[in-house]
């Protein structure tokens, strides 16, 4: 597709939000300021460009966040490091699981408890980990290709979507917020069947991301609007911050699960999808594969699943079972500092890494030997992945931003937390 | 060489004497204490001769009652060596509003909306920063809500949203108009601008004066 010769801003030209237009000087006077969003359809969330186009080749993309600052951070440092768990549900509303294995580790690192955990528990928060990988890229998939036209694809990956949620329900009692990975271990045993369940969408679903393939993958219409469009090299990527599927799109060898493996990843065989061009398309293709990557990991952890308790069994940091309290002094009096207090972590810092859908989840958390935590400061992957958009879109072609903001996958709740 | 976050330590400790503070290792992980002054040497030095390519992350840490009160703090990765390591620069003397540190935007351009952050937040300003400006507070909010002395709610922040007055002001479930209070984060009460509004005043106008009103 040809694009036009990039439009170079004088130096010196600030740009505020009140003053988005360029300066006149004869060269530039036919570019016009738009705004796109914060309702925009395309823009999943409510993400702000302020675009500065030149007919239809963009000059300068504003992008413009906060509109869903909620103060998590702050919120935080007023609660119990077991109530701050619930707020970590709400970063990144379609990945919740992943949120809360990054708080959970981050705390059990503080705690010094990771030695603690058992196999069991590290698989089962894998296998959740990665079910809510793949939720994570339906939604992505579904919303992406709609805002390209492929209407059909957001009612089937919706579809398949249903059923993952339907097992978190099954495990958690709740479809999406589940706060079931916790400090500690996981909220309540696994239920019956629940391995059965999960089998169960193994076996389907391969057969259904085959249709997508066949759907997409070599689309003529959706291989015009997605190949060499809006293209970020490697080295870009890099400066500017990208983590996750933009990074490896553009051609990064790079996974936090290999690199930096944590919660018992390094026992399981995957690989990690990498695309050359690190165009719209390179990065559709890394989360499709990735798809069946977490189906491979997903298969692994069910089959090495070993039994075991659910929690830690230090009853400073996890809470005794019911049946105990009626009975034993010791666990009503730890059931109650617990809920009451909570636990106090030596004074310390950890900066726990996770490989999230988006990208890079890391979470740094500071004791000062109090309840409750000094500071949470999250390393947002749609944050990073956000600073890259302006340099993906500009000097491509207005129509290219919605296939862009797609292919980065932005979740809004994480970017402004 | 193989290049560790141990052996980034050793080599930063050699080459900057006089920019290391301190050195802490906490959980597994490597804390360098820079003087502000060193920051963008040591940083290019990381950079360039030791391939720390990638800038995770710049978040602060405000500590009220030390001197200097607040941690800005780097966390920098390296893709070809694999490794990790924390910078920490302590800023902030007494009395000092709005402290300043060397923007690393030049080093790692991934700093850019960060420092923002860090500025919105916590009122630290980057020097040479291209485009600092608050990036998820309104453009004309005043203050910095992740300073430790900034209260979790109430009303009794001079930000031009509120202006004096408190939107939905009467709440049905406590007490009457006039008994209602607003608490801070502490519990304490705080002066009630809602004492000196006229229950009829029309919403968004200024406040008549006392004496018509009460």
């Amino acid at each position: 597709m040809q694009q036009k010769e990039k439009l170079s801003i004088p130096a010196g030209t600030s740009y505020s939000l009140e003053e988005g237009s360029p300066l006149v000087d004869g060269r530039h006077d036919d570019t016009m300021t738009i705004n796109m969003g914060p309702q925009h359809p395309s823009t999943h969330g409510v993400l702000r460009l302020i675009l500065t186009i030149d007919g239809e080749t963009i000059v300068k993309a504003v992008p413009d966040i906060g509109f869903l600052h909620t103060g998590i951070e702050k919120t935080a440092e007023s609660k119990s490091y077991h109530q701050a768990l619930v707020l970590t549900d709400r970063m990144e509303y379609l990945s919740p699981l992943c949120n809360n294995l990054a708080y959970s580790l981050s705390v059990e690192r503080l705690l010094g408890i990771e030695d603690q955990i058992n196999e069991k528990i590290k698989h089962a928060r894998v296998v959740l980990a990665e079910l809510q990988r793949i939720a994570s890229h339906l939604i992505w998939l579904g919303t992406s290709a709609l805002d390209l036209g492929a209407q059909s694809m957001f009612l089937y990956c919706f579809r398949e979507r249903e059923v993952i949620l339907d097992i978190f329900e099954m495990v958690s009692g709740v479809r999406m917020m589940t706060s079931y990975i916790c400090p500690g271990g996981l909220q309540a045993e696994l239920p019956p069947g629940f391995d059965q369940k999960v089998r169960d969408f193994l076996d389907y679903f391969p057969e259904r991301l085959h249709e997508y393939h066949d759907l997409l993958s070599n689309n003529q219409l959706f291989l015009d609007r997605t190949k060499d469009v809006c293209k970020i090299t490697r080295e870009q990527a890099i400066a500017y911050g990208a983590t996750g599927p933009v990074l490896r799109g553009s051609g990064v060898v790079w996974d936090i699960r290999k690199v930096f493996p944590y919660s018992g990843y390094e026992k399981f065989e995957f690989d990690i999808p990498v695309g050359s061009n690190g165009d719209v398309y390179d990065r559709y293709l890394v989360r499709m594969l990735e798809m069946e990557e977490s189906m491979k990991i997903i298969r692994q952890a069910l089959d090495g699943m070993p039994t075991g308790p659910y929690r830690v069994l230090d009853r400073k940091v996890a809470p005794p079972p019911k049946w105990q309290i009626t009975g034993n002094m010791e666990a009503l009096i730890h059931h109650f500092k617990l809920f009451t207090e909570g636990y106090r972590p030596p004074k310390g810092e950890a900066f726990v890494r996770t490989e999230a859908p988006k990208g890079e989840l890391a979470i740094y958390m500071v004791s000062d030997g109090s309840p409750k935590p000094y500071r949470m400061h999250v390393r947002a992957p749609s944050f990073g992945n956000l600073q890259v958009l302006p340099v993906m879109i500009e000097g491509s072609l207005l129509s290219d931003v919605i296939a862009a903001i797609g292919s980065v996958d932005l979740m809004l709740g994480e970017v402004d937390r | 060489m193989v290049i560790t976050a141990a052996s980034t330590v050793d080599v930063v400790r050699e080459t900057f004497p006089q920019a290391v503070v301190e050195i802490v290792e906490s959980n597994g992980e490597q804390t360098i204490v820079l003087k502000p002054e060193y920051l963008l040497t040591v940083c290019a030095h990381l950079r360039d001769k030791l391939g720390y390519d990638f800038l995770e992350t710049v978040t602060a840490l405000d500590w009220l009652e030390r001197v200097p009160r607040y941690d800005v703090v780097y966390h920098v990765l390296s893709y070809s060596n694999r490794c990790f390591i924390r910078l920490k620069v302590r800023v902030g003397e007494r009395g000092e509003e709005y402290p300043v540190v060397p923007s690393v935007v030049r080093i790692w351009p991934a700093a850019n909306w960060y420092e923002r952050e860090v500025y919105d937040m916590f009122g630290i300003k980057f020097s040479n920063h291209p485009d600092l400006r608050r990036i998820l507070m309104p453009p004309d909010w005043t203050t910095h809500p992740l300073r430790k002395d900034y209260p979790l709610s109430g009303f009794d922040l001079p930000e031009p949203h509120w202006g004096g007055q408190v939107p939905y002001d009467v709440d049905p479930g406590v007490g009457s108009y006039y008994e209602q209070s607003l608490r801070s984060a502490e519990g304490r009460q705080v002066d009630d601008p809602r004492r000196a509004l006229n229950p009829n005043q029309e919403p968004g106008t200024l406040p008549q004066s006392n004496e018509e009103t009460l």
